[in-house]
């Protein structure tokens, strides 16, 4: 089983990586664009590459590590489930959070091509 | 053939990790102090909020502790239920009850 855990230990650290250079990344983006529109971009980077594929890889490390013991499966499955509940619940939460923001006027549509929700009188 | 120790091996690229996550901490929680408006402030929380599960599995790993991840599943439901309230705040103003 030596080889199974090197490889997942592996396929994890590179996905664990990958994931903290995407939470940077979306780090220093929400400190440099503009307002709140632009802002949800670099929100949606940091949830999604900087929260769910290093959940991912830290679940393939925990299931590759023997030194945890028994807990390897408590961790390993509770970053899953943290996992799955992070890809279905954060775009669900920056949509409505940006719906919301746009019909309270809280902030402006700066860089406008076309608003049509605008057009059509607003979200009912 | 030498064998590598895997448990090291975890370890190193664990410590490798922390301070990239810590920069990005530092930089979320300057656009929530100076955030200039309401839902930029959430946003930040947010991403913060995601990025702390993250933070607490690997934790978990490194202390060896199987408490840690569990609470992250918690943090990742907090944090849906506290957009929901902000976003039904900002349309409505008021607290869902």
């Amino acid at each position: 089983m030596y080889e199974l855990d090197l490889l997942l230990i592996t396929i994890g650290g590179i996905l664990l990586i990958i994931g903290a250079l995407c939470d940077l990344i979306g780090a220093i983006g929400m400190n440099r664009f503009p307002n709140f529109f632009v802002r949800l971009h670099a929100a949606t980077v940091g949830a999604i590459g900087g929260a769910f594929y290093p959940l991912i890889g830290t679940a393939l490390i925990a299931f590759g590590s023997e030194f945890l013991g028994i807990y390897k499966w408590f961790v390993g499955g509770s970053a899953l489930v943290a996992a799955f509940l992070i890809l279905m619940l954060a775009p669900a939460g920056s949509h409505a959070l940006a719906r919301a923001a746009h019909k309270s006027k809280a902030s402006v549509v700066e860089p406008k091509v076309a608003d049509h929700l605008e057009e059509d009188g607003g979200v009912k | 053939m030498t064998l590598i120790d895997i448990e090291s091996q975890v370890r190193t690229l664990i410590l490798l990790v922390i301070p990239l996550f810590i920069i990005a901490y530092t930089l979320y929680i300057v656009r929530i102090l100076k955030g200039p408006t309401l839902p930029d402030r959430v946003l930040a929380v947010d991403a913060l909020a995601f990025d702390l599960v993250v933070f607490l599995v690997v934790l978990g790993i490194y202390f060896k502790s199987p408490i840690l991840p569990v609470t992250g599943v918690v943090l990742a439901l907090w944090t849906y239920a506290f957009d929901i309230f902000i976003a039904k705040y900002l349309e409505r103003r008021e607290m869902g009850e």
